[in-house]
């Protein structure tokens, strides 16, 4: 009833268009994460649904409403903004009652609704005080609580974790998260961390330089993308790419130094192609010598290992447990051939 | 560090800036000085050319009395209350919406329209002498305060407009966004959300064309003759008489002039400070 249409929708500024077209179906409260590089078209996006900026073409509706040309105030929409946008000379409270007083709405109610909203979001110590007094993760449970407050049928997220520390993001991120089961609402989420994409969203729509790469659950992109953008952008370290070429039914790939058979319908004999291989699903060999290990990283659990192939080519392997391979060392690496997806190298599309 | 601080100097150097610093000093002041000594010599002392000698006797409390009981001077004074008030209110308001309006909308001609206000500036005041007497006579406002404080707002909106406007440019504009989003009206984002976060680009503005605006001698006596509208600055001139000047009163009249403006200076330093420096340092 509240889900979110959009349908070949444009964005020019002047003679640049900035969005070419995008086509989009969010359904009645789902969690829906724009995520993409800097610069993709994201926020744009999202401020066009917000109504703030204008859309040049095409249709956009929520619910059953056309609001292409809407103002933003008519939309049913409220709106967190990366840099919270609270009302720095008004308390708490008062910032998250005053987009209901000012529209005239009953003192009564509006005490009511801000003590629920500050409930739900366990301000109720700083009602009293003022954005300043304040750190960033109650700031920005503050610009929640004051889009909570008006009960709108769609959320919209600007990037709301970008300036909160590592640790308030992640604490953040799962208040959201119990946030939208609690509420049950549409929700639109700019940003461009792919673990808040994966984490938070049902489902995920990658854009890169204004147009839509893929639309699909987390683990449907990471598993199966449509092409290599999509491939590297999900999963964190990005996945390794090696160039090969197709030959005798398999793909031969330099930088290994010998032919993977990767069970796809492979293209003729003599293509160029590109082997994606994820860094959690390598293991390290001894008596291969084809990598030379550069440098290596340990997070405790896991580490990674940069290896760089003798052609000059970098990939990143995982590995677990105690055993770290030293810089310097010369190994080679393994992996189940089902594991490898393999790209166009002219159009990166997948082949499959 | 530049310049050398004067501690670090030789004790040459310390001397003769010690030795040189008093003397710019009473240099610096020496028409204020004048002006406070003449304002409590008798009038014969003027008629016997006793300018910078010791004072034949000290006349303080009686010329004051004089000016405040004996002349227009009271009159002046609420003249020029009566035009710098409304003008202080006048400009400011005006160009808290000026600079709303060309600080937030984005519009075709925004910044050809904020130039022409920023330009206004540039032009010296003197050549409107004559066109804006002109038309104060054809609107009947000549010798009038109103006629005075509507050419005071109209000139020291452009200053205000640029003051304000880059102001409100360096708010966050997500605060305008979010205010939008939330379906509040541009006229209560205005009021309730900018307005108040305007409060010390107001005070600072206040105090600057408080200062300007009492302080203006020029067009009170271009567009205002009389004890009627005009304001102490150029009532003071009414001291003297077609057969002799009373030097003493008027400097008395100009003590009393001025106090004003140096009270408010003081009272509002802090804003009058961040007035002058106020988006010159973002």
């Amino acid at each position: 009833m509240s889900g979110v249409t959009l349908s070949n929708v444009i964005k020019r500024y002047g003679q640049v268009q900035v969005i070419h077209g995008i086509d989009l179906e969010i359904a009645d409260g789902e969690f829906c994460v724009f995520v993409g590089p800097s610069g993709c078209g994201k926020s744009t996006l999202l401020r066009m649904v917000a109504g703030l900026e204008e859309t040049t073409a095409g249709r956009m509706s929520i619910g059953a409403r056309d609001v292409t040309h809407e103002d933003p105030a008519e939309r049913g929409v409220a709106m967190v903004f990366q840099t919270y946008a609270l009302y720095p000379h008004m308390t708490v409270a008062e910032n998250m009652g005053f987009g209901l007083r000012m529209n005239g709405h009953p003192k009564a109610e509006i005490r009511e609704k801000v003590a629920e909203a500050s409930r739900i979001l366990k301000l109720d110590d700083y009602l009293k005080r003022k954005p300043a007094a304040l750190s960033g993760g109650q700031r920005q449970r503050v610009a929640i609580g004051r889009a909570i407050v008006r009960g709108p049928e769609v959320f919209l997220f600007d990037e709301p974790l970008s300036n909160l520390d590592a640790e308030l993001r992640v604490e953040m991120r799962v208040e959201i998260a119990r946030l939208h089961k609690e509420i049950g609402a549409t929700m639109i989420y700019v940003t461009h961390d792919q673990v808040e994409a994966m984490t938070l969203a049902d489902k995920i729509v990658v854009l890169r330089a204004g147009r839509i790469e893929q639309v699909g659950a987390p683990l449907d992109l990471y598993r199966d993308p449509d092409n290599r953008f999509v491939a590297g952008f999900i999963g964190s370290p990005a996945m390794n790419f090696l160039e090969g070429t197709v030959r005798n039914g398999a793909v031969e790939v330099p930088a290994l130094g010998r032919a993977v058979p990767v069970p796809v319908r492979l293209p003729p004999e003599g293509t160029t192609v590109i082997l994606g291989l994820r860094p959690e699903h390598l293991g390290l060999v001894e008596g291969d010598e084809s990598f030379t290990v550069e440098l290596t990283e340990a997070l405790g659990g896991v580490s990674y290992a940069y290896l760089v192939a003798g052609n000059g080519e970098r990939i990143i392997v995982e590995e677990r447990g105690d055993q770290r391979s030293r810089p310097g060392r010369r190994v080679g690496i393994t992996f189940e051939p089902e594991r490898a997806m393999l790209f166009d190298a002219q159009t990166e599309l997948r082949l499959r | 560090m530049f310049p050398t601080p004067i501690e670090k100097r030789s004790p040459a150097g310390r001397a003769a800036y010690q030795a040189l610093l008093p003397v710019a000093l009473i240099l610096w002041l020496l028409p204020l000085i004048a002006v406070a000594v003449f304002s409590i010599r008798p009038d014969a002392d003027f008629s016997n050319a006793n300018y910078w000698g010791w004072p034949s006797s000290f006349e303080g409390v009686s010329n004051y009395s004089k000016v405040f009981l004996e002349s227009d001077m009271p009159r002046y004074l609420l003249n020029s209350v009566l035009i710098t008030a409304p003008t202080v209110l006048g400009a400011v308001a005006l160009s808290a919406m000026t600079g709303f309006a060309l600080g937030i909308y984005r519009f075709r001609s925004n910044l050809w329209i904020f130039f022409m206000f920023v330009a206004g500036n540039f032009v010296p005041f003197q050549i409107l002498m004559v066109p804006v007497r002109d038309l104060t006579l054809d609107m009947g406002l000549y010798n009038t305060k109103t006629g005075l404080v509507l050419f005071h707002i109209a000139f020291q909106t452009g200053f205000c407009t640029l003051f304000m406007r880059n102001f409100i440019r360096a708010l966050p504009f997500e605060l305008i966004e979010a205010a939008r989003v939330e379906g509040i009206a541009e006229w209560r984002i205005f009021w309730y959300v900018v307005l108040p976060l305007m409060k010390p680009a107001l005070a600072a503005l206040a105090v600057l064309v408080f200062t300007f605006i009492w302080n203006d001698y020029f067009w009170a006596v271009v567009l205002t003759q009389g004890v009627e509208s005009q304001p102490v600055t150029a009532g003071i001139t009414s001291f003297n008489a077609q057969y002799r000047a009373a030097y003493h009163l008027m400097s008395a009249g100009s003590i009393v002039a001025a106090l004003p403006p140096v009270a408010m200076f003081f009272a509002m330093q802090r804003h009058f400070i961040a007035g002058l420096t106020l988006g010159a340092v973002k």
